[in-house]
């Protein structure tokens, strides 16, 4: 899903708050113009930065031309042209910062955004151990077929064929992680440190720039002209 | 005695240890999963009242678990945060449910109750719902918010949608209680009922 692009070198906190304010914008946006501006910039930013699995690009157009569909049958096509581009605008921006910024780097701008520490080491418990207990899950399920019970089927057997030992895996993992860290002497009120600290480089100054005069010429088309 | 002295202080300076913390992340963990589990079979709209039970499920086993005022805040605002990336609106719907049952709590008492951890789930899952009507129905402008300004309009709807939304909560702590319960006999949590 990464490519090494120039999206990839900028700074991941700066990339966040551009994130969160294209989303902001992306709500408050009705003229067709300005929300064209903000979703081809974003569909090209796509495009150049990351690289696609073109199996879920199919898909998820597909998705938008069933949707944008029945919006125009039920709504008339100005309105639903304008909530495809808006929904463009609202769902790209998160994969464009998770398909450029690796997890380390996220984590650092996580610490570096100076948020309460119990949020930060939340969020990077979750980062890591969520897919592993997707895992497990996944495992449980598997083990449940072995046994000739389809828990998909039967919503019955979730609480004791899958959520149970779920639970007992998650308390497992949490006592595990909880001994790990506190034999490492990790005390999550201490300040941290960081060998490569984020730092502000001029390709991070001609992103701001873009973006601010990317969002410019929306909120012109949008408010002025 | 000068160990036994900063180990207060510490505890002064805040009530939470690192196992809370832990604890609390891997249960917005389950939490995530269980919105995974029941993503596929919930209708669109309702998939508050099918996530209720499962993740009522990992709510009241952190708050069996934490047991102090807050412990809502510290398993769903890190969650918030997260969800902050996808719309900033989902943060301050979660936000906001926290405040509410966590403003609720302070004058109930601690989640050490079984009573208490009943009232923390139905406030958390009523409000939740309550709170994302109302905020996708003024906030959301497009046709997608137009199901949610209906809803709004029919007070009826609204209540009995908040009242389910509670009971699913009920269902959550129900089967948190029988999950606290087989975790005590196996000897994995230890905490007063």
């Amino acid at each position: 899903m990464r490519k090494r692009g120039f999206l990839t070198q900028i700074n991941p906190l700066l990339k966040i708050i551009v994130c969160i304010a294209s989303v902001g914008l992306a709500v408050v946006l009705h003229d067709i113009r300005a929300i064209s501006v903000l979703a081809i910039t974003l569909l090209a930013l796509l495009f150049i930065c990351v690289r696609i699995n073109l199996r879920i690009f199919a898909s998820l157009a597909i998705a938008l031309v069933v949707f944008m569909t029945v919006s125009a049958w039920l709504r008339g096509f100005h309105t639903s042209f304008v909530s495809t581009l808006r929904l463009i605008a609202i769902l790209l921006p998160t994969p464009l910062l998770a398909g450029t910024t690796s997890p380390f780097h996220l984590l650092k701008a996580i610490q570096a955004a100076r948020l309460p520490s119990f949020i930060v080491l939340s969020l990077m418990l979750m980062w890591r151990f969520l897919p592993i207990i997707q895992q497990e899950a996944q495992r449980i399920v598997e083990a449940n077929w072995l046994r000739g019970v389809n828990i998909a089927n039967q919503p019955q057997q979730w609480f004791s064929g899958l959520l149970m030992p779920l639970i007992f895996r998650i308390v497992a993992y949490a006592d595990d992680v909880t001994v790990g860290l506190e034999t490492r002497g990790y005390d999550p009120q201490a300040g941290r440190s960081n060998s490569q600290p984020l730092q502000w480089q001029s390709k991070d100054t001609i992103f701001a720039i873009s973006a601010v005069a990317i969002a410019a010429v929306a909120g012109y088309l949008e408010w002025v002209v | 005695m000068v160990v036994y002295v900063n180990q207060l202080y510490v505890s002064m300076r805040s009530p939470w240890r690192l196992r809370d913390y832990v604890f609390a992340a891997f249960m917005t963990i389950g939490m995530v999963i269980a919105v995974f589990i029941v993503g596929p079979f919930a209708p669109p709209g309702l998939q508050l009242l099918f996530w209720a039970p499962l993740g009522g499920i990992f709510l009241t086993l952190g708050m069996a678990r934490l047991q102090r005022r807050g412990s809502v805040a510290l398993m769903i605002l890190p969650l918030a945060v997260l969800l902050g990336l996808i719309s900033p609106i989902i943060t301050l719907y979660l936000g906001l449910t926290v405040f509410i049952t966590e403003l609720v709590m302070f004058f109930l008492g601690n989640y050490r109750r079984k009573i208490n951890r009943l009232w923390g789930n139905i406030l958390f899952f009523a409000s939740a719902n309550l709170g994302g009507i109302l905020l996708a129905a003024y906030l959301i402008k497009t046709s997608k918010g137009e199901p949610f300004v209906k809803i709004v309009t029919q007070p009826a709807v609204l209540i009995l949608l908040t009242v389910l939304a509670g009971v699913a909560g009920v269902v959550g702590w129900w089967l948190g209680e029988l999950a606290i319960k087989q975790l005590q006999r196996a000897g994995k949590m230890d905490v007063d009922i």
